[in-house]
């Protein structure tokens, strides 16, 4: 490959520096521009931390279920394909095609007290919107592809035929997964994960619609910064704002790692 | 063990891959299934393993029937084209494999392992991973990691397609003679006529998902079943409205035959290609030796009768 003419690299570190770098740096900078002891006061603001908290609880339960199924319906669909994998596969773009909002406002009509799923929910003692479960739920549903979407050419392009041949040496559906395809899908399967964990904790549409964003209960950190810049409270805001951009930067880097190792095996692959 | 295979049937939607195919594979031969792409061999060969359901019909190992056993439980060994090495394992631990699933106790492992690479003549490759070997290395490893669970059978899905010639050649030899040695019973898949006449001493040629003929190798090409056979297994050309080949019919001066004029001559080393023009017929061409084509000095142009040799 050869290098890109100088003008066009100068273009494009303008282009992103203008439309990520800057503001990324006046973010920090507002956060830092009271002082340190501003900042430590602000920090323990004890709404932005039940905030941090309940987002933390959503990441807790989001992530690790949205892996499990990611990979599933990856193996599912690339592995065992029929007419309803097929489906399957259409559809789980679904919430990358449809705004957030949109996305919030079809789980309202799902789970309300007297919706679909609502009420035989209700039944049973359950509330779904305005609380946890709801939160949770609209947090799975935005970022439900992006494991399988990571996965599904990968498996394609491994084939079934060192899983075939682990079955022939005598290896159960367990062991094969753990032995053999787990290791291979490790790192993008790793870098599906990077992609949810920054769509979950930055996701705002959705958890507005479906949470009521009720400060001190179901306020995610992402709702709790609007409301502070609502509510001309804009330092608290920046505050917020610095702490997700700084996990933000940190998901990127391990991002990054997994992106190289993956491109590290592609090489080995040619 | 022998494999007996009894009214098998598969199709892929509407498409009939295998139609009622039966053959018994006798313990302790080496069987090439043999035929174009399509034919349903490597289907065949799947199904064997257990890698592929059977829509209707037996397979039989050994008397006990497996149709429907998961390859796990067959204790088949199955060797796949690209030769599948588990990239993310080592040597060692791919050639391990099957014995860590059967538990086997440590050094046990260390100590058979140890006996497969020298059998394999991978001995000093232990440690390195497959991407670091070659093609035919790599080849080796998975038959070593195939025979580690002392297989009943021995599975191989077109060993050598994937090798360039000279070290596809060296191991044709040394699969027949481990095969000979260990007498394991062996069948593989090729769409190589050569390939299958040197290593098996059993070939069964199909096409279209059918069998067109069983036999030795030598049996099939000289009395082949049908114009199938023969044209699969060696060159032909047509004389008198008949398909024959071409090293059956003989040039020559005078005598009996059919009038012809010699139109080319081409010599391939010991092999020499003679195109002739009959008067009333279309070209055809046919097979002398080097010594036969150094003695009669064919030139091009020049009036010939050909007929069959006796």
């Amino acid at each position: 490959m050869g290098r890109s003419p100088r003008w066009l690299r100068l273009l494009v570190i303008l282009y992103v520096g203008a439309l990520i770098g800057v503001p990324l740096v006046f973010v920090f900078q507002r956060a830092f521009v009271h002082g340190a002891g501003a900042l430590w006061s602000a920090l323990h603001d004890s709404s932005m931390d039940a905030a941090i908290g309940l987002t933390i609880r959503v990441v807790l339960v989001a992530l690790p279920v949205n892996t499990i199924v990611g990979v599933g319906a990856a193996l599912w669909i690339v592995r065992r394909p029929s007419w309803v994998s097929r489906l399957v596969d259409r559809v789980i773009d679904v919430p990358l095609a449809i705004s957030p909002i949109i996305i919030g406002l079809m789980l309202e009509l799902a789970y309300n007290q007297s919706g679909w799923l609502g009420r035989p929910l209700a039944a049973l003692g359950l509330t779904v919107l305005f609380s946890y479960p709801g939160i949770v739920l609209a947090c799975m549903f935005v970022s439900l592809p992006l494991v399988t979407r990571q996965l599904i050419p990968l498996l394609r392009e491994i084939g079934s035929h060192q899983e075939q041949t682990a079955a022939s040496l005598g290896a159960g559906p367990v062991r094969i997964f753990l032995t053999i395809t787990m290791r291979s899908i490790l790192w993008a399967t790793a870098y599906g994960v990077s992609l949810t964990l920054a769509r979950v904790l930055g996701e705002y549409g959705a958890v507005l619609i479906v949470s009521g964003n009720i400060t001190n209960l179901t306020q995610t950190l992402t709702l709790n910064i609007g409301a502070n810049f609502e509510n001309y409270n804009a330092y608290q805001g920046f505050v917020g704002a610095g702490v997700l951009a700084t996990t933000s930067v940190v998901i990127l880097l391990l991002l990054g790692v997994a992106r190289h190792r993956e491109r590290k095996r592609h090489e080995h692959l040619a | 063990m022998s494999i007996s295979l009894e009214h098998l049937y598969k199709s892929y939607g509407h498409e009939p891959v295998l139609t009622d195919f039966s053959d018994v594979v006798p313990d302790g031969s080496l069987t090439a299934l043999l035929g174009p792409s399509g034919s349903g061999k490597s289907t065949l060969l799947k199904m064997i393993a257990g890698l592929e359901s059977v829509d209707q019909g037996r397979v039989i190992l050994h008397g006990r029937d497996v149709t429907t056993l998961p390859a796990r439980h067959r204790n088949i060994g199955f060797c796949f084209q690209d030769y599948a090495p588990f990239y993310q394992l080592s040597v060692f631990e791919n050639v391990a494999y099957g014995l860590r699933t059967r538990k086997v106790p440590k050094h046990q492992i260390q100590a058979d392992v140890t006996e497969l690479l020298e059998l394999v003549h991978l001995g000093d490759f232990a440690h390195r991973y497959p991407r670091q070997l070659s093609g035919g290395q790599r080849q080796r490893m998975a038959l070593a990691r195939a025979l580690a669970i002392k297989p009943d059978v021995l599975l191989l899905d077109e060993p050598f397609a994937a090798l360039d010639a000279q070290v596809g050649a060296e191991l044709r030899g040394w699969v027949r003679s481990l095969q000979h040695e260990l007498g394991i019973t062996t069948v593989l898949v090729t769409h190589n006529q050569a390939e299958a006449m040197e290593v098996a001493d059993r070939v069964v040629i199909m096409n279209h998902g059918r069998i067109e003929q069983v036999g030795i190798p030598a049996e099939v090409y000289d009395q082949p079943a049908n114009d199938f056979v023969r044209a699969f297994l060696g060159p032909t050309t047509t004389f008198e409205g008949q398909s024959v080949r071409p090293h059956d019919l003989l040039v020559a001066r005078s005598g009996d035959g059919v009038a012809a004029v010699v139109r080319d001559v081409i010599r391939l080393g010991f092999e020499v290609r003679v195109v002739v023009a009959p008067a009333s017929a279309e070209t055809i061409w046919l097979q002398l030796t080097h010594d036969e084509a150094q003695q009669l000095d064919l030139q091009v142009g020049e009036n010939v009768v050909i007929r069959r040799r006796n």
